[in-house]
């Protein structure tokens, strides 16, 4: 469990990254909080010849806020993340995730862009990425481009950033009033990744469903945006019997697989089981914000 | 995770002991926990060499070729050995079956026989080197096919591991004891539990891992290691073709965990000959994942099938217990598993007759290896899960059945139907006890309250033994070859010309607190404080017989051995002050080492003139007494000494700790999610040496049967590939997963042993495995579902065992 030998890069800006990604691309690797790389070049699974660390891009690990955007850099730590005032008020799905991510000393390393970079479909990050339609924004020798979450996760471990490309920060619009979410999750044990997921994030208006975003990890080969039941739910009020309905059309359209941890029948089920939670929970929430406004 | 319970605060009782029983330091902690362990991996001579291994990809292949003539010309390659090459030099390791077609060998030579073993070595000068190494060796396989099922592997027809042998069964043993027949035609009714215990370890944080230097100069491998295991040094020696006295292991190495896998034999005997033949010191230290699937090390993986038969009354009369082990492909010393458990076939049950069938096939999958109570965890497991079924079928509370059939206080000894008689148990009173603490009533008052707000909710309950003072006479039970009726163990007490005491032990220890052990035992004998008793460990030239802490025998075999030296030094204590104070031995009394003439206690002789008597005046030593103060006493194992009978009788362990579990479980009917929610242990171990040690095996042998009933399973693919490679999906058990456990003591004595102690370091295993299953199954069968009967129990069991009792949550919750 040594890793190949390599050569390390700690570049101190965006721009010499990319350069050093320019001229190794093929046999580069970025490095960020290491907490998926690292094993990976222990196992000699990957085996890059050059090792590029970001840690050292200060440019790269703020979180700030414009008028309409909550913008995370790919380097901001997920315990940092996790804390944020911003995040809570800005992107509450965002803020639900981060408790169910492994544990306390794994998130002070993992970096946000690491997770979605990564891209494992049993991860919180990309679902939720992917239920709040984020814009990723990737840099590399040909400038820099925005590329929708729909776009983004490819396949399992595959997104759509080209070898010499940098994701640098990931853009959520910021949530509306009286808007909650929830993450809702079943593992093994606590910190493992999830068996399978759901996240909801709902905006309530008049006692009504809207906005409603579901995606689920675990289930597919990226994360699974659940259109079929935001539809169903959207501009109803979340009672049992529609919610059932919509775990229901959940059942129908994922095709998961199955593995030591959990067959494919329990991950389609509960899928829709933990939809139903998550939905009910990020409604409660977004009761409460209205309450609470008012 | 723990909480202190009342039992803590509330007075202790008065023992005729100073220091054992007592709250007392446990010695090694400090170095622990700040970090002053040295381990085998902190072991590195001058000049050290690294090895890397190469494995098999496949389950079951012919090797046709090894090239490696890319890897040596790698720079810092030093050697690539082969294991074509090593099998010409070297006798392959021990079988105590007698099965000799099985070679098993550090290096596959011909065949490989699961995925993971290791065909060839790299050396090189470090292990990164050796690992670049490894993957330029290239081995040219021709698959052959595997079989990977145990129940498929003992079929005619099935693919064999190793064809000389002709059938990959490997053993199977019939025994019946008592009137089976007639007690099976008076049953009432019997109760048939198929139950299935997946394969696991101890998982010990610390791999396998081995220093080996061969001084040419002088003859000598010297052996650092992370070992636990009887006769190491000889086997070593053996399969290298050297005398047994040219082999020194040192067991002043710490050892990161063990409770029985540290054996490590081919690994040792691997870097042995690699340091003879590169004359260097050779380290060979398993990665996770070599550990993982090649380290030979997984644990039993059984199919039980128990019926036990009972009257109307619930009054058992009868067990059968089916078994079947798999041993993966190099079966070892691991079938000996299935004979410890026939001395205690009957749990704490008083079961008149009992059968007993008993199987060991080999598969492709790596080697088993002895795990912490030797196959007896499983076996608790199958037994209460039968009890638990004769509860249900006749409709009887759990705990009202195992009180209506436990052996009573006042039958012991109490001779079971295989032979073995239990020293000494109050059971009745520990299950008492586990009831209080637990608050019994009141728990299941929380369980039905859980089960109203439409959650699962369960109550599990196990009451077991932990056999302790492990002899090896299951050697004989399965193999009559193998005559070994002893089992030793000694400790050497030496007084220095100040009077200092120093014991010396000859094992390496893996946590068990043998240091604190030690002290508090010789403190105890010599009434002097073990605070200034020193603990040194001999290495295997200059030590005595030991067999290593397995089978829970360490505080009642060496205690037994501190007992018997302790009385030597104190005898010639008291004819050296005697002689001095014009007396005879008899009529002087030994008082916390100074010697008090009895019929006139102003004449007296203190420790320190005594020591200088011993160690520097010739002329006050009565004569024909050899100078200073050292003896070595080596002591058998209580109650051993006599070979089994053809139909298996035998007296099998001296002492039997018992204990009694109560959980309560709550799982998520959606999801199936277990969660432990309250755990009670009320425990047995007979005289306790230091409190906080026996609560320390409790807490943690606990700990890792929840893991064995919820986590841990080495699973492989149809194919034979090993599915659980790293920690992301053997899964151990956190402190999330472990509830808090509340732990109260009680204690029978053993009449057998020198303070009346028994065995601990299997403790909380023995029926954590059994109770945690329990509780999903009281939740499960509430529900009208079926109960589990295979561990680990996974949420996905739990699911398909709601739906398929129609229990479906589509929601809510
Ligand atoms: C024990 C354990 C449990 C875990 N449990 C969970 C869990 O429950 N849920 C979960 O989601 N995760 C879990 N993780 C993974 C963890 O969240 C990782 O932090 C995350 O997946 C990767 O983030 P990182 O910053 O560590 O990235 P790294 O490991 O450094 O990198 C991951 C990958 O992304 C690439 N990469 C990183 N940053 C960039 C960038 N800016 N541009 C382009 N490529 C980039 C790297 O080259 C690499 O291929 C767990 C990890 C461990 C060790």
């Amino acid at each position: 469990m040594k890793p190949v030998d390599f050569e390390l890069h700690r570049p101190a800006t965006t721009d010499e990254a990319i350069a050093l990604l320019a001229e190794h691309a093929a046999e580069a690797k970025v490095l960020a909080g290491g907490q998926s790389l690292l094993p990976l070049l222990n196992f000699r699974l990957a085996r890059p010849d050059h090792l590029i660390d970001l840690g050292r891009i200060a440019g790269l690990a703020q979180l700030r806020r414009t008028q309409d955007e909550l913008v995370v850099g790919a380097m901001v730590r997920q315990a940092q993340a996790e804390r944020s005032p911003a995040v809570a008020a800005h992107a509450p799905l965002l803020a639900a995730a981060f408790p169910n991510i492994a544990h306390p000393p794994i998130r002070n390393r993992g970096t946000v862009g690491g997770s979605l970079a990564h891209a494992d479909p049993a991860a919180e990050l990309p679902a939720v990425a992917r239920a709040l339609d984020a814009v990723f924004v990737a840099a590399g020798p040909r400038g820099r481009r925005e590329i929708t979450s729909r776009d983004f996760f490819r396949a399992n471990l595959m997104t759509d950033l080209e070898a010499d490309e940098l994701l640098v920060e990931i853009r959520f619009s910021r949530a509306a009033p009286h808007t909650g979410a929830d993450f809702q999750e079943v593992g093994r044990r606590r910190g493992d990744f999830a068996l399978v997921g759901a996240a909801a994030q709902v905006t309530v208006d008049d006692g009504l469903l809207s906005d409603v975003r579901i995606c689920l990890t675990g289930v597919a080969q990226t994360p699974h945006r659940a259109v079929e039941a935001e539809d169903l739910l959207t501009g109803h009020a979340p009672d049992p019997a529609l919610l059932a309905r919509a775990a229901d059309a959940i059942r129908d359209t994922i095709d998961p697989s199955g593995d030591l941890h959990a067959t494919a029948g329990y991950r389609r089920d509960v899928a829709g089981v933990l939809m139903t939670r998550a939905v009910t929970g990020a409604h409660r929430r977004a009761t409460e914000t209205a309450a609470e406004a008012a | 995770m723990t909480e202190p319970t009342e039992q803590d605060a509330a007075p202790r009782p008065e023992t005729p002991y100073r220091w054992v029983s007592k709250p007392g330091r446990i010695r090694e902690d400090r170095r622990f926990v700040t970090g002053q362990g040295r381990y085998v991996a902190d072991i590195t001579p001058p000049g050290t060499l690294h090895v890397g291994l190469v494995t098999s990809p496949y389950a079951h292949a012919r090797i046709t070729g090894v090239d490696a003539s890319e890897a040596l010309a790698l720079d810092g390659v030093v050697a690539v050995l082969t294991g074509a090459e090593l099998a010409k030099d070297t006798d392959p390791l021990r079988q105590y079956l007698a099965v000799p077609e099985v070679q098993w060998r550090p290096l596959a030579a011909e065949e490989t026989r699961y995925a993971g073993e290791w065909v060839a070595a790299v050396v090189a000068e470090s292990r990164a080197v050796a690992e670049d190494g490894a993957e330029r060796v290239f081995v040219d396989y021709e698959t052959l096919p595997a079989v990977l099922d145990p129940e498929v592997a003992a079929q005619p027809g099935a693919p064999l591991v190793h064809p000389d042998h002709g059938t990959n069964v490997m053993a199977h043993r019939e025994f019946r004891w008592g009137d089976v027949d007639g007690d099976l035609a008076q049953a009432a009714g019997t109760s048939r539990v198929r139950s299935r215990w997946n394969r696991n370890s101890t998982v010990p944080l610390e791999t396998f891992g081995v220093v080996a230097a061969w001084d040419r100069g002088r003859d000598l491998l010297d052996v650092w290691a992370s070992i636990q295991m009887p006769q190491f040094p000889e086997q070593l020696a053996h399969a290298l073709r050297i005398p047994t006295n040219q082999v020194r292991v040192h067991f002043d190495v710490d050892v990161g965990g063990s409770y029985g896998v540290k054996r490590g034999i081919k690994h040792g005997v691997l870097a042995g000959y690699l340091s003879r033949m590169l004359d260097a010191p050779v380290k060979l230290i398993e990665d996770r994942a070599e550990n993982m699937h090649g380290g030979d090390f997984h644990g039993p993986d059984r199919i039980f099938d128990v019926e036990l038969a009972y009257t109307a009354e619930g009054i058992f009369t009868s067990i059968r217990i089916d078994v079947i082990d798999d041993e993966g492909a190099y079966p070892g010393r691991s079938p000996l598993q299935l004979a410890k458990p026939i001395g205690a076939i009957v749990g704490p049950y008083r079961i008149p007759s009992a059968a007993y069938n008993a199987t060991a096939v080999v598969t492709n999958k790596t080697g088993q290896v002895a795990v912490r109570g030797f196959g007896q965890a499983p076996t608790n497991y199958a037994i209460e899960a039968a009890v638990d079924a004769v509860a249900r079928d006749l409709g009887i509370d759990r705990v009202e059945l195992r009180r209506r059939n436990f052996i009573q206080p006042e039958e012991f000894p109490y001779r079971i139907p295989s032979g073995t008689e239990y020293d000494s148990g109050d059971y009745p009173a520990v299950l008492d006890k586990a009831i209080a603490l637990a608050d019994l009533a009141a728990l299941e008052a929380r369980r039905d309250e859980l089960r109203a707000e439409g959650r699962l909710a369960g109550i599990g309950v196990a009451t077991c033994l932990e056999p302790g003072g492990g002899n090896a006479i299951f050697e004989n039970i399965m193999n009559p070859a193998n005559d070994k009726t002893t089992f030793p163990e000694a400790c050497r007490l030496r007084v220095d010309g100040d009077g200092e005491i120093t014991a010396i032990i000859s094992i390496s220890s893996a946590g068990q607190s043998h240091d604190t052990m030690v002290s508090t035992l010789v403190g105890e004998e010599l009434g002097r404080d073990p605070e200034t008793i020193a603990v040194i460990r001999a290495d295997s030239l200059t030590g005595m017989p030991s067999q290593s802490p397995v089978g829970s025998r360490m505080t009642i075999v060496l205690g037994q051995a501190i007992r018997g030296a302790a009385d030597e030094l104190k005898a010639k204590v008291r004819a050296i002050a005697a002689h001095n104070l014009g007396a005879t031995p008899e009529e002087v009394g030994y008082e916390g080492g100074d010697v008090v003439v009895r019929s006139d206690p102003a004449r007296r002789l203190g420790w320190r003139d005594i020591v200088a008597i011993a160690h520097r005046k010739q002329h006050l030593m009565p004569p024909r007494t050899q100078p200073g103060l050292e003896v070595v006493h080596v002591a058998h194992t209580p109650r051993s000494g006599g070979l089994a009978q053809p139909d298996g009788t035998v007296q099998l362990y001296p002492c039997y700790s018992f204990e009694a579990h109560v959980v309560l479980a709550v799982i998520d009917p959606g999801t199936g999610a277990i969660d432990l929610d309250r755990y009670y242990i009320a425990h047995d171990c007979g005289t306790v040496i230091n409190p906080d040690v026996v609560r320390g095996m409790v807490y943690g042998g606990t700990a890792h049967g929840i893991g064995v009933a919820l986590y841990e399973q080495f699973a492989y693919s149809p194919e034979g590939q090993p599915l659980t490679q790293s920690f992301m999906d053997y899964l151990l058990p956190s402190a999330h997963e472990v509830p808090q456990i509340a732990d109260t003591e009680h204690c029978t004595p053993s009449p057998f042993t020198s303070l009346g102690q028994k065995g601990a370091g299997e403790a909380g295993y023995m029926g954590a495995p059994a109770a945690v299953a329990g509780a999903v199954n009281d939740a499960l069968t509430a529900q009208g579902a079926a109960p589990i009967h295979a561990l680990p129990i996974k949420p996905s069991d739990v699911w398909s065992a709601l739906r398929a009792a129609g229990n479906e949550e589509r929601g809510g919750k």
